[in-house]
């Protein structure tokens, strides 16, 4: 009997192309969005070249520093290279900004040093702290000369004077890795439609298949694990091909052993599954409405940990921690996390043990719902 | 009027499709229209450091700190590593300093001792990196020729405030209009999803096989009912765009109201109308509901994440920008991005947006002249 069950809630399940598009088609295709949208966002953050223009005037000309160090930072050839600088009249300058060509333009007065920029923002601010600098050297030139050091000596004060400054930041640090790991939380979440429809088939008071199955003299509990395993395996399948896509296509990094990445999706999927049946047994709705709320709980679930916005995660974990413990999507996406970024497991397992403990909550709640049903009448 | 009225108590069936993402686009406008407010003056930008000091808060080591603190946001974050890791993975700071213990007593004796950092490798880190080493450059020349710390301190001070002027030239506050751009950007995929979801739900509830036979038999003319469907499905689209013009004109107050305002709210209307041929076009080909709700995921999301919804264009990779030109959204959000940049607005300068508003139109053609040839496919069928 066991068997039996088992092979035809399996039919069933394969068949239904609708709950197939949701668990196997849907978390690939938004897996390929996130990729063709975010792969590049951490790239374009990094510096770029930027664009500047100087006025060519007499007092430039006297600049020795100035024209030294500027000459030396739009150097192609240079590592550390920061700008490209135009040398021209100032209605041209004027021209080129209004254009957004460049960043700012700089003019040098008598006394002081004037920058023209469009907008406030990172290159500006840059520019400007460049700026500063030299002024800066200028005058630590000119203190120096007055305790009669000598200007050769000076220069090369300046010039050899190191900076030492230890990176030690941990080599995983890409963020937009926390979409895919809500990607995955959504699939295992997602699963649940699965258990939800085969629990709703065999349910009396929700399907003509579930009265006939209930009055026959089979043990329900036997019945119901069988078509629940067969639910979990298309949702594990499913899952599998998620994560070969993602680790295959995407190159997405998991970047931990693979049997701690195995468990935390099985238990993810469990998680899912367990999620699914209670809310077909607690709420005695029609099945639009089930799918409604588990739709909706999947999709709350990821927002608060970080699908539409990666800093929704860390707002919520940082000001509201206790709303991101209760939330199995987190579980999820946070036990990837400390996968990736943390060195230790103690993260991990807290997160394997909270998913452990919603899905025996959801089932034993599931399960009081379900056995010793009667009814007089359907 | 039976039909016009069936079609709005359909769309009252659907009203939590529209309430969530008219919440979703205020929930995202809302975090990002609430930073800093209208500057035409010239606000440096602060990276967010962390600074963790185990050496005495005393001369060199003070005065470190104090010019940090001047020129960085520098947070306060409770000395917990995983709080802190937390922090550096999500961008909450952009850059740590460890000042090691004994760092002022090696500074003196002229050791120039190595400062742990850790880094984000971004912009605000880069900005931060350079604001810590400048400090230590001038820092290390004084004390190489330079005995008391005291004078130290007070040379390193001078040198350091030498700052040049600097001035906005730009007339057009751009801040606000970037708010806007931001608001009408996202408002693509709220437009979209609510117009093509409800609209395939209410076209399809008329194609129900049995409500369709009824209608047929009716004594209303079909040429008349296709007619009222047509009004009525217009009415709903201008009903949303105006819901969404008002909010935004809760969200973003005057700034809307300007001529730029304006043409943003007609290519807001623009992109409605297209979205309504989506929707239509969609409709003729499945009647099942739970296949609509797919494509329209597909669809409305697809076009959010490629065009740059959700994700600023600048920031797309060029490929998947080349290849969201066959999308409708990606001329919609192109003329908000070219809205944003123009500094004034006359005849001349609004051409090319004129011309992208002209493609949404041509596109709408399209999808109506691909629609009426399913559709005659399927009556053959039948």
């Amino acid at each position: 009997m066991f068997s039996h069950n088992f092979k035809y809630t399996l039919k069933i399940l394969l068949k239904n192309k609708i709950l197939l598009f949701w668990t196997f088609a849907f978390p690939i295709l938004l897996g390929t969005f996130f990729h063709m949208a975010f792969s590049n966002i951490e790239n374009s953050e990094k510096l770029k070249i930027i664009k500047i223009a100087i006025i060519n005037n007499e007092n430039y000309q006297k600049e020795e520093l100035f024209k030294n160090t500027f000459t030396h930072l739009s150097d192609k050839k240079n590592k550390d290279r920061l700008f490209s600088v135009t040398y021209t009249n100032i209605e041209k300058a004027k021209k080129l900004l209004e254009e957004k060509k460049i960043t700012g333009y700089l003019i040098f007065e008598k006394e002081n040093i004037k920058i023209k920029v469009n907008e406030n923002g990172i290159n500006e601010t840059i520019l400007k702290n460049i700026v500063d600098e030299i002024n800066c050297n200028q005058d630590i030139i000119k203190t120096l000369l007055n305790k009669n050091i000598h200007y050769q000596k000076i220069q090369n004060i300046i010039t050899q004077n190191e900076v030492k400054l230890n990176n030690i930041t941990s080599k995983n640090l890409s963020y937009t890795m926390i979409e895919y790991y809500t990607l995955i939380a959504m699939t295992c979440l997602y699963g649940g439609i699965l258990s939800m429809f085969i629990t709703n088939y065999k349910l009396a008071n929700t399907s003509s298949v579930g009265k006939r199955t209930s009055i026959s003299p089979i043990h329900k509990l036997k019945m119901l694990l069988a078509s629940l395993l067969a639910s979990y395996i298309v949702q594990i399948i499913g899952i599998a091909i998620l994560f070969m896509y993602t680790i295959f296509v995407l190159k997405v990094n998991y970047s931990s052993p693979i049997p701690y990445i195995i468990l935390l999706a099985l238990l993810g999927s469990l998680a899912g599954l367990s999620l699914g049946i209670s809310i077909a047994t607690l709420i005695k709705k029609d099945e639009n409405t089930k799918t409604g709320i588990l739709i909706s709980i999947t999709m709350l679930g990821c927002f608060l940990s970080g699908m539409m916005g990666i800093t929704m995660k860390y707002i919520i974990d940082k000001n509201i921690p206790i709303l991101n413990k209760i939330n199995p999507a987190n579980m999820i996406t946070d036990g990837f996390y400390s996968l990736y970024y943390y060195d230790t497991l103690n993260r991990y397992v807290l997160n394997i043990v909270s998913l452990l403990l919603f899905s025996i909550c959801m089932i034993l709640l599931s399960y009081k719902g379900l056995r010793r049903q009667k009814y007089d009448s359907i | 009027m039976t039909v016009f009225k069936t079609y709005f108590k359909i769309v009252k069936k659907y009203k939590g499709m529209i309430l969530l993402y008219t919440i979703l686009l205020i929930l995202f406008s809302g975090i990002n229209l609430s930073t800093n407010d209208n500057n035409t003056n010239f606000t440096k930008e602060k990276p967010n450091i962390l600074i963790i000091n185990k050496d005495e808060n005393i001369g060199i080591t003070k005065n470190l700190i104090h010019y940090l603190k001047k020129n960085t946001n520098t947070k306060e974050i409770e000395n917990k590593e995983q709080k802190i890791k937390d922090a550096l993975f999500y961008r909450d700071i952009n850059y740590i300093i460890y000042i090691k213990e004994n760092y002022r007593k090696d500074i003196l004796d002229g050791k120039n001792p190595k400062i742990d950092i850790k880094t984000t490798k971004d912009y605000n880190a880069t900005l931060a990196s350079q604001i810590l080493t400048r400090y230590i450059k001038v820092q290390n020349i004084y004390v190489k020729n330079m005995q008391n710390e005291q004078e130290i301190i007070k040379n390193i001070n001078k040198s350091l405030e030498k700052q040049a002027k600097i001035e906005i030239t730009s007339k057009i506050n751009t801040t606000q209009i970037e708010k806007m751009n931001l608001y009408f950007n996202f408002a693509s995929y709220s437009l979209m999803a609510i117009i093509i979801f409800i609209i395939c739900f209410i076209l399809t509830s008329f194609k129900n096989k049995n409500i369709h036979k009824r209608i047929t038999i009716s004594s209303m003319n079909y040429k008349k009912h296709n007619r009222i469907i047509r009004k009525a499905s217009l009415l709903y689209v201008f009903i949303v765009w105006i819901l969404f013009s008002l909010l935004g004109l809760i969200l973003l107050k005057d700034t809307l109201l300007s001529i730029r305002g304006i043409i943003y709210m007609v290519n807001a209307l623009v992109f409605a109308f297209c979205s309504l041929t989506i929707a239509i076009m969609i409709s003729s080909l499945t009647n099942n509901k739970e296949a609509v709700s797919g494509i329209v995921n597909v669809v409305s999301l697809g076009q959010a994440f490629l065009c740059g919804a959700f994700v600023p264009t600048q920031w797309l990779p060029k490929n998947v920008l080349t290849l969201a030109h066959i999308l409708p959204t990606y001329w919609y959000i192109q003329t908000n991005e070219l809205l944003k940049k123009l500094e004034i607005i006359n005849l001349k300068e609004i051409k090319p947006i004129l011309l992208n508003m002209l493609i949404l139109i041509l596109f709408s053609i399209l999808f109506i002249i691909i629609n009426n040839q399913i559709s005659k496919r399927k009556q053959k069928i039948e």
